[in-house]
């Protein structure tokens, strides 16, 4: 017991108090900026040097969806034009608006319908269905339940079974060969219910996208709720997310 | 034995290798195995041509690797089977069935590895089923219970003890290996990146060493430091996890959640590095992307100085607590001979007494200069595979202690070439699950015509099978967490 009581001393406090606040190294690539200057003539360095072809030019554009924050583009640009900064805030509830112009400053969801937020305010369950991915966005939400996230304390939880789960969250490319799962853990869902595409695999494919393997009828013939960017996302952009989405900050 | 001897990494010119006919082919590997040594890859040269294949073995006592090749010339893709004698090439000719249609023949047991149907012909594949009263058959997956990859376990059972277990993978497949043809520089080693989420260095950097042979590129003694260090800080957050894992999977809150603390301060080390808390965009062919500083060196240090100091008085919580022990010791148990035999790999083979680890016997990168010490156990149960992970983290703090001390001076980055034509490369590097292996072959133009993917989960998914047999079903989560395989990993 002593020993027990020891070992939990040593734990001390090492929650992290208010997500809205915390901050990430500066080497954390989050929310890119994009300078409004002009790109020199003809230039599409970064553009071709996207993995994912997120980049389109004139006027000078990227696909948060698309994006796996690996900063080859801010590394080529000669201007300086693209930058990533470590803004964590990158959650939104529509797939247009992850498209990050030199207009953008911050991102955001809009809240959630009334009726949502009556339903999940309080308590959210949500049932976590890996499709595929590379278990990245597995282990970033698997920190969203350790001592320092703690997002329990938030009501927002992940269960087991989808018949007790309020929504799924999607991470992977959906492969052929988990869509048929992935429709069955769906409709077990009770309605109402939700969808949230976790990592850039779940919103567009990713660096997969181009993969014969993968099965993606699923995502276009249903509502998505929430996408989170990232490869993976942090677990402050999950969490931030929600807690804007349910009106809950 | 009729082969081309090569080591880790050095790179060959394939049109070296002679291909065999089916008798000489066969002689020659199965002389390989009876020697000792261990199959650790079985594919064609070219992806498009499957007529010509290679069977890899490798001697960890000599450092060597034996390219054996074959021909195929009759107009049926056929060679005779070498698992009935040697159970660990199973696998491999499972696999080399299902990707290429090839037939082993006499082969014991030929089951699907990632394409559900394919092996027998259209028809879903019939799992084994145990007959009698009383007996019964337990289905799981591919959803699972926590946040977690999809597999598929069914379980042959009578009352609590499971007689036989069979594991279906493949959800997660993604074809990497074919994305991996087609792709450029950037996105080659953003694929190796997401072989397997938990194990980015591992895969990106036994990725980069097998480009950097093929490109004949040299990198600086820094660079290949600063690469190590970031194995060994992902070597320690992973078995951070599985440890706080397998806390959890008994019921064991404190040291879960203690594990789990420590192991951000490590994720967050390596992201004061290269800003992902994963290592992701840290490798570069020729080097890495971002440098040591006096800054991320003192954040880095002072992070370990506290787990060092911590983690001794959470082992000793745990691995002194009877209600634990109970629960690990002889649980899941794969005997040496055993574990030998179905060639598991990686820490699953330390902890049954099998010295191999690619660190010690095919050095490569910084660990040439600066080597680390071999670390086994010998009960091949829970106990010794959670035991041995927690003796590796304290060889990786040591490693990176003395390291971080005395930096080399240079550049990070070379110049890197292009691909040598006609020319392949077998990688090793330890991931902290233990052996990976990526092989590249090249064309006459400098093209990719095969990159074949070997995950250590590849080997010890089968290890995992067998260690439940004859143990309670209510063990399996412990069991299947003390092994901690990859499903991304495996199904590629
Ligand atoms: S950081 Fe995103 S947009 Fe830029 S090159 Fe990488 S994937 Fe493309
Ligand atoms: S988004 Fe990135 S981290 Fe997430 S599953 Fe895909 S490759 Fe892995």
């Amino acid at each position: 017991m002593i020993d027990a009581i020891k070992l939990r001393i040593l734990q001390r406090d090492s929650i992290i108090q208010d997500v809205s606040t915390a901050s990430l190294p500066k080497l954390f690539r989050g929310l890119p900026v994009i300078e409004d200057k002009p790109c020199p003539d003809g230039c599409k360095k970064c553009a071709e040097v996207c993995p994912t072809n997120a980049i389109k030019t004139e006027p000078l554009s990227i696909d948060l969806g698309l994006c796996l924050f690996c900063p080859l583009c801010e590394e080529v640009c000669p201007e300086k034009i693209i930058h990533y900064t470590n803004d964590f805030n990158l959650a939104v509830d529509k797939r247009e608006k992850l498209i990050i112009t030199k207009e953008t400053k911050t991102i955001s969801p809009e809240k959630a319908s009334e009726k949502i937020r009556k339903y999940f305010g309080r308590s959210l369950k949500l049932r976590q269905i890996s499709a595929g991915g590379c278990n990245g966005c597995e282990l970033e939400l698997n920190a969203l339940s350790n001592v320092n996230f703690d997002m329990g304390r938030f009501g927002i939880e992940f269960v087991a079974s989808p018949r007790h789960a309020d929504g799924i969250v999607i991470t992977g490319p959906l492969t052929k060969n988990m869509a048929n799962a992935t429709q069955i853990c769906y409709d077990a869902v009770p309605n109402p219910k939700i969808i949230i595409l976790f990592g850039a695999c779940a919103i567009s494919g990713g660096i997969f996208k181009n993969s014969e393997e993968t099965e993606r009828k699923f995502l276009e013939q249903n509502k998505i709720d929430l996408y989170i960017p990232g490869c993976p996302p942090h677990p402050l952009t999950f969490i931030n997310g929600l807690l804007d989405w349910l009106d809950k900050k | 034995m009729n082969s081309l001897k090569v080591q880790n990494g050095e790179v060959f010119n394939h049109n070296e290798i002679e291909f065999l006919n089916a008798d000489k082919f066969h002689a020659s590997v199965l002389n390989g195995l009876s020697n000792g040594y261990r199959m650790i890859g079985l594919f064609p040269v070219d992806k498009k041509n499957p007529n010509k294949i290679v069977s890899i073995l490798s001697d960890s006592a000599s450092s060597s690797l034996y390219i054996i090749g074959y021909e195929n010339k009759g107009d049926k893709l056929e060679f005779e089977s070498f698992a009935n004698q040697f159970p660990q090439t199973n696998y491999f000719e499972c696999e080399l069935a299902e990707n290429y249609g090839y037939k082993p023949l006499y082969h014991p047991w030929l089951r699907p590895v990632r394409k559900q149907n394919i092996i027998l012909g259209s028809q879903p594949y019939k799992f084994f089923k145990l007959d009698g009263d009383e007996v019964h058959e337990v289905a799981v997956g591919p959803i699972h219970a926590g946040v977690i990859e999809p597999g598929h376990f069914r379980f042959q059972c009578h009352g609590e003890l499971v007689y036989h277990l069979e594991i279906n993978l493949g959800y997660q497949h993604r074809g990497i290996e074919s994305l991996m043809l087609n792709a450029n520089p950037n996105q080659r080693i953003i694929l190796s990146e997401s072989i397997a989420g938990d194990t980015v260095i591992g895969h990106t950097s036994t990725h980069c060493n097998a480009f950097e042979s093929l490109t004949e590129t040299q990198i600086n003694l820094r660079a290949q430091v600063i690469r190590s260090i970031a194995e060994e800080l992902e070597r320690i957050a992973m078995h951070l996890t599985g440890l706080g894992g397998i806390a959890n999977d008994i019921g064991f809150a404190l040291p879960a959640s203690a594990y789990g603390r420590l192991r951000t301060l490590v994720i967050n080390s390596l992201a004061s590095l290269c800003g992902s808390r994963f290592g992701r965009g840290l490798f570069v062919y020729g080097g890495v992307r971002f440098d040591f500083n006096d800054e991320n060196i003192k954040q880095i240090k002072s992070n370990l100085e506290i787990v060092k100091k911590d983690i001794e008085a959470i082992n000793d919580f745990l691995f002194s607590s009877t209600g634990a022990l109970i629960r690990f010791e002889n649980t899941g148990v794969v005997s040496k001979d055993f574990a030998g035999k179905i060639g598991l790999v990686g820490t699953a083979a330390k902890a049954c007494g099998i010295e191999l680890d690619s660190r010690i016997n095919f050095p490569y990168g910084a660990y040439r200069y600066f080597p680390v010490s071999p670390i086994t156990l010998s009960t091949g149960d829970v106990f010794a595979r959670a035991r041995l992970r927690a003796l590796e983290i304290d060889e990786s703090l040591r490693f990176i202690f003395e390291q971080l001390e005395n930096i080399p001076s240079g550049i990070t980055t070379e110049k890197v070439g292009e691909l040598r034509i006609n020319s392949g490369v077998i990688s090793i590097v330890e991931g902290w699950r233990g052996e990976i292996i990526h092989s590249a072959f090249t064309d006459e133009e400098g093209k990719i015509i095969q990159y074949k993917i070997k995950d250590p989960s590849f080997n010890n998914w089968y290890g995992l099978s067998l260690a439940l047999r004859n143990t309670a079903i209510s063990d399996f989560p412990l069991c299947n967490k003390s092994f901690d395989l990859s499903y991304a990993g495996h199904d590629l």
